[in-house]
């Protein structure tokens, strides 16, 4: 039999949509993190008991006072075996993912019961997204978004997609003929009779796929953890490679709780929003027996109140809570007056932004950050929105930005020098010190260099230059996705202590988390790197000349800034702030050397 | 009159075909191509070259049985089904040339329809159902809920507003669909065997009251029954519909005492003629002008055929009728309503048998009372063979003049 090589097929598809449709793929894995953040923030943030106890009043309003118990003191558990953060990113994980999949579903649903057509092309479609294993989405998944919680998204609403769809198309279908007949026969406009009398005879139906697709995706969180989705998949995956039963059963013990309680409500929720399982409701209570008590539940408007109540509540405690968090100000320099920074989201730039806003703050200051396309932080400074920059690649990445706007803005210096790109391997892979080792090494790599961003400088630069300079092309391909990616990989093959070959560039936190051979550059096939800079607006110094005289003073080393952007990245995104004071903590005294305020101290 | 007159509803050469190239299949149909051909071509021909008119008020029937098209036509009547061919004019205005839009705003004020299974919206109270017409109108909630109250109470509904369509038993959720279709006060209401679902004593209920709100409400109406009894009691014109052709229109009497063929005569075998005919259809018309003087009970043309029975069965001699002058406009003798009954119009045959036996066949004949010679010439003139009635031979000029009762 012939080879079909149909998983080379696929995963040149897959490599050329990342490459053709990267924009789409960007906006995608925006919006969705974007969802994420929020939903993430809005659950992470009261106090566990009080969420838990506004989850408990849900149950109490839809089910009773005995599940409430029951909800509530199930949550209590998550949070004290201290999985409750875990369990809030993957409860945040589920509800965007099934946001997002019913947003879609539904409509999708709707047009293949409305055409023989379209549900005879959607069929097939379903099937393979159901019966495909949800890891096969997790390669493509990582390709295109990178990791984090996006891929584990995609891949759960791929997963659990199908009976959403499924149940929508048959819950309409099942709608009698004659009542459709009957709402046209009165004058009633297609899309009223939708929205009027097929969905909501259809709603039961849906609401079932509400509750398949919510338990699909509970069980996708897991998964979803092994491609950094964080949450309890992250722990219980953590157990599952650390051999550590305890913590895999702690993890496995507040995804029941959740599936639990999701599956409850939802189950409860199909009774409350249709006026026949309203109904239907009723009529099973008044067959019941028992104390009356066990079964009262609030009506909506007062269920609604307990809960603005326990988040007003949790809301004020938070107000205070915050207020711990400002730094204290060690030295009033700056009375409150404000600087604006900008930053590149990159590692350098995050770290070194976080760092001055910190110290700034420190320094009686009010900073305010934020993150900018290079050409509109230039643009932004040039017109004086922007006060300083710490981000600045000089002489040769940013020089058409400084050539344009040199005039409107103030050169503080290099802050670190110098910058270079280069390929780096583990250090445990041996003999290996130069670029001209590699060659000849292809059978120990694979034949691949894992690289970054396809529009990357860095990419180019090793396709036109370094691999025809060292002779690396035909034995070497540069495994083109981002640098997420890229970093996952160099993470798995590091902890396999396999031999692997990534494209890097200095500073880089890798070099802080990972022990990584920079492979020379003999022939200066790279280039010969930038300084960053510091830059200000045009009269920054001449109204802060302390502020423009500490930035002129700052220096970091190479060692200093990869553990800054380490700490950084440990700490998670929303939360750089963080990560710099746990940085600050392991180098004291630095604040003062940074930002001197000489006899005031 | 005028003002009723523009709701009159015309149809005018109807077709309705399925399947693949309708317009070829019309042509085909138009040329004489039968059903049959058709089917072979996977074409099917649901109603051919159906035209009527139903005047304003009038309670038109299509009779026919399952699979005659009947359901289809009135599909085509409020464009629920688009006709291949052929044109429904109603208010003055072309149905089959509206857009989309204005014919939904045509379903939704000025026709409307009740369905066989009641396709009551069980998500809905009572109430709501019968608002329902209302509220796709946009008519506010107050008014409505005012007027969808006031349908209910109409169709004996008083009282269950708040109940829900399957706290109902099948009568009285088809009341509340009845209720559905006359809150939106539209001129032309079709029944789709709106009672078939219903058990015969129920059935019974709904039809008379259907005619007792029709005495007020005046709305014309297109009822589709398979029941040649219902069609009978409540059509002041039938048609009878066949194979997705309309073989007869007529009154109900047409029908039962001139059917168009073979067909119609099988149907109409099984009718309960005691509900349906009456006086005016089976009086002799031939008459003195003396017959209502002797003071004994009368009949009108209107009188029911079971009152006209007990009529005769207190009187000694034939039933006058008479109308609102008190003239006599004809006579019923028993022979007659025997006859009528029977579906036998043949004069009674002389008994052949033994001497013996002939006073005791002829007794039926012979012991009819009548009490003067003349009377007895006028039943012997009124027995008088007529040859085949169902053929609507009318030979002879003493031949039962048909009369439409409610005409």
């Amino acid at each position: 039999m012939p080879r079909v090589h149909l998983g080379d097929w696929v995963a040149n598809g897959v490599e050329w949509l990342r490459v053709h449709l990267g924009w789409l793929f960007d906006a995608v894995k925006t919006v969705v993190e974007h969802m994420y953040d929020g939903a993430n923030a809005v659950l992470t943030a009261p106090e566990p008991l009080l969420l838990a106890g506004i989850l408990g009043v849900l149950a109490l309003w839809l089910r009773g006072p005995l599940p409430a118990v029951l909800a509530f003191a199930g949550l209590a558990l998550i949070d004290s075996i201290e999985q409750w953060e875990p369990a809030m990113n993957s409860l945040a994980l589920v509800l965007v993912s099934c946001l997002i999949i019913f947003a879609l579903a539904v409509p999708i649903g709707i047009a293949a019961a409305r055409s023989r057509a379209v549900s005879g092309a959607v069929r097939p479609v379903l099937d393979l997204m159901q019966t495909m294993p949800a890891m096969v989405y997790l390669i493509p998944g990582i390709f295109f978004f990178g990791v984090g919680p996006v891929p584990g998204m995609v891949a759960t609403i791929v997963f659990a997609m199908p009976p959403a769809v499924r149940l929508t198309e048959l819950g309409i279908r099942q709608v009698d003929a004659e009542l459709v007949e009957a709402a046209e026969a009165f004058g009633t406009h297609p899309r009223r009779t939708l929205w009027r009398v097929q969905l909501p005879l259809a709603l039961p139906t849906i609401m079932a796929g509400v509750n398949q697709v919510i338990m699909l995706a509970l069980s996708m969180v897991v998964i979803a953890g092994m491609v950094g989705g964080g949450g309890l998949g992250s722990t219980v995956y953590d157990g599952i490679s650390s051999v550590d039963v305890g913590l895999g059963f702690e993890g496995g013990v507040a995804v029941v709780i959740l599936a639990i309680y999701l599956d409850r409500m939802t189950g409860a929720l199909n009774q409350r929003v249709s006026p026949l399982g309203r109904r239907a409701l009723a009529k099973a209570d008044a067959a019941l027996g028992g104390p009356r008590f066990l079964r009262w539940k609030p009506a909506t408007p007062l269920a609604m109140v307990g809960v603005l109540v326990l988040a007003l509540v949790a809301g004020g405690l938070n107000a205070f809570g915050r207020a711990d968090e400002v730094p204290k100000v060690t030295a009033d320099v700056g009375h409150g007056r404000p600087v604006s920074m900008g930053y590149i989201d990159w590692p350098e730039g995050v770290a070194s932004t976080y760092l001055w806003k910190e110290i700034l703050q420190q320094r009686g200051f009010t900073p305010e950050v934020k993150s900018l396309e290079v050409g509109a932080l230039y643009n932004g400074q040039a017109q004086g929105s922007v006060d300083i920059q710490t981000n600045s690649w000089l002489p040769a990445t940013h020089a058409p930005y400084w050539k344009k706007y040199r005039d409107q803005l103030e050169d503080y210096g290099a802050w670190y020098d110098r910058t270079s790109l280069e390929i780096a391997v583990p250090s445990y892979v041996k003999g290996v010190r130069t670029l001209d080792d590699l060659k000849g090494k292809g059978g120990l790599f694979k034949g691949k260099i894992y690289g970054i961003e396809p529009g990357a400088g860095e990419t180019k630069l090793y396709e036109d230059q370094v691999q025809n300079v060292y002779g690396l092309k035909g034995e070497y391909r540069l495994v083109k996705s981002n640098t997420s990616a890229m970093l996952a990989q160099l993470d798995r093959a590091y902890a396999k202590k396999e031999p692997i070959a990534v494209s890097l560039w200095s500073p880089h936190w890798a070099y802080d988390k990972y022990r990584l051979t920079k492979l020379a550059d003999p022939r200066k096939a790279f280039g010969s790197g930038d300084g960053i800079h510091t830059l200000g607006r045009k009269g920054f110094a001449a109204k802060e000349p302390r502020v423009a005289r500490w930035l002129k003073d700052f220096k970091l080393t190479e060692a200093q800034l990869t553990a800054l952007e380490g700490a950084i990245e440990d700490a998670g995104k929303g939360h750089q702030e963080d990560g710099v004071r746990t940085w600050l903590r392991k180098n004291p005294g630095i604040v003062d050397k940074l930002a001197p305020v000489g006899g005031t101290r | 009159m005028s003002a009723r007159e523009s709701s009159r509803l015309e149809a005018d050469g109807l077709y309705k075909v399925f399947g693949r190239r309708p317009e070829e299949a019309v042509d085909r149909l138009r040329a004489g191509a039968g059903r049959e051909e058709l089917r072979a071509d996977g074409t099917t021909a649901a109603v051919i070259d159906a035209s009527f008119t139903v005047e304003p008020g009038q309670i038109f029937v299509v009779m026919g049985l399952s699979g005659s098209g009947k359901s289809t036509l009135l599909r085509m009547l409020n464009g629920l089904l688009e006709p291949t061919a052929g044109h429904v004019r109603f208010d003055g205005r072309d149905l089959t040339a509206l857009s989309d839009r204005e014919l939904r705003e045509v379903r939704a004020r000025n026709i409307s329809m009740v369905f066989q299974h009641f396709a009551l919206f069980p998500h809905r109270s009572v109430l709501e159902n019968a608002a329902y017409g209302l509220e796709v109108q946009g008519v506010p909630r107050a008014e409505r809920h005012a007027r969808a109250t006031e349908a209910l109470a109409l169709c004996g509904l008083a009282g269950w507003e708040k109940s829900w369509p399957d706290e109902l038993s099948g009568g009285m959720q088809q009341r509340v669909g009845l209720a559905r279709a006359l809150a939106t006060d539209a001129d032309l209401l079709l029944m789709d065997e709106s009672f078939s679902a219903l058990d015969p004593l129920i059935r019974r209920d709904m039809q008379d009251q259907l005619l007792e709100l029709q005495k007020t409400l005046k709305k014309t109406i297109v009822f589709i029954t398979h029941d040649l009894n219902e069609a009978m009691l409540l059509g002041d014109h039938v048609a009878v519909m066949r194979d997705g052709r309309i073989v007869q229109t007529g009154t109900a009497e047409d029908i039962l005492v001139r059917p168009a063929d073979d067909y119609v005569a099988s149907f109409t075998q099984d009718v309960d003629r005691s509900r349906v005919l009456t006086a005016g259809a089976v009086m002799d018309t031939a008459v003195r002008g003396d017959e209502a003087d002797c003071g004994c009970a009368t009949a009108t043309p209107d009188t029911p055929f079971a009152e006209l029975c007990a009529l005769s069965a207190r009187l000694s001699h034939p039933v006058a009728v008479v109308d609102s002058a008190r003239s006599p406009v004809g006579v019923v003798p028993r022979q007659r309503l025997v006859g009528f009954l029977g579906d036998e119009r043949g004069a009674p045959v002389p008994c052949e048998a033994a001497p013996g036996g002939a006073d005791a066949c002829a007794a039926p004949v012979a012991g009819t009372p009548r009490p003067d010679g003349a009377r007895r010439d006028d039943a012997r003139r009124g027995d008088a063979p007529r040859g085949d009635a169902r053929r609507g031979d009318t030979a002879g000029d003493d031949a039962p003049k048909v009369v439409t009762a409610r005409a």
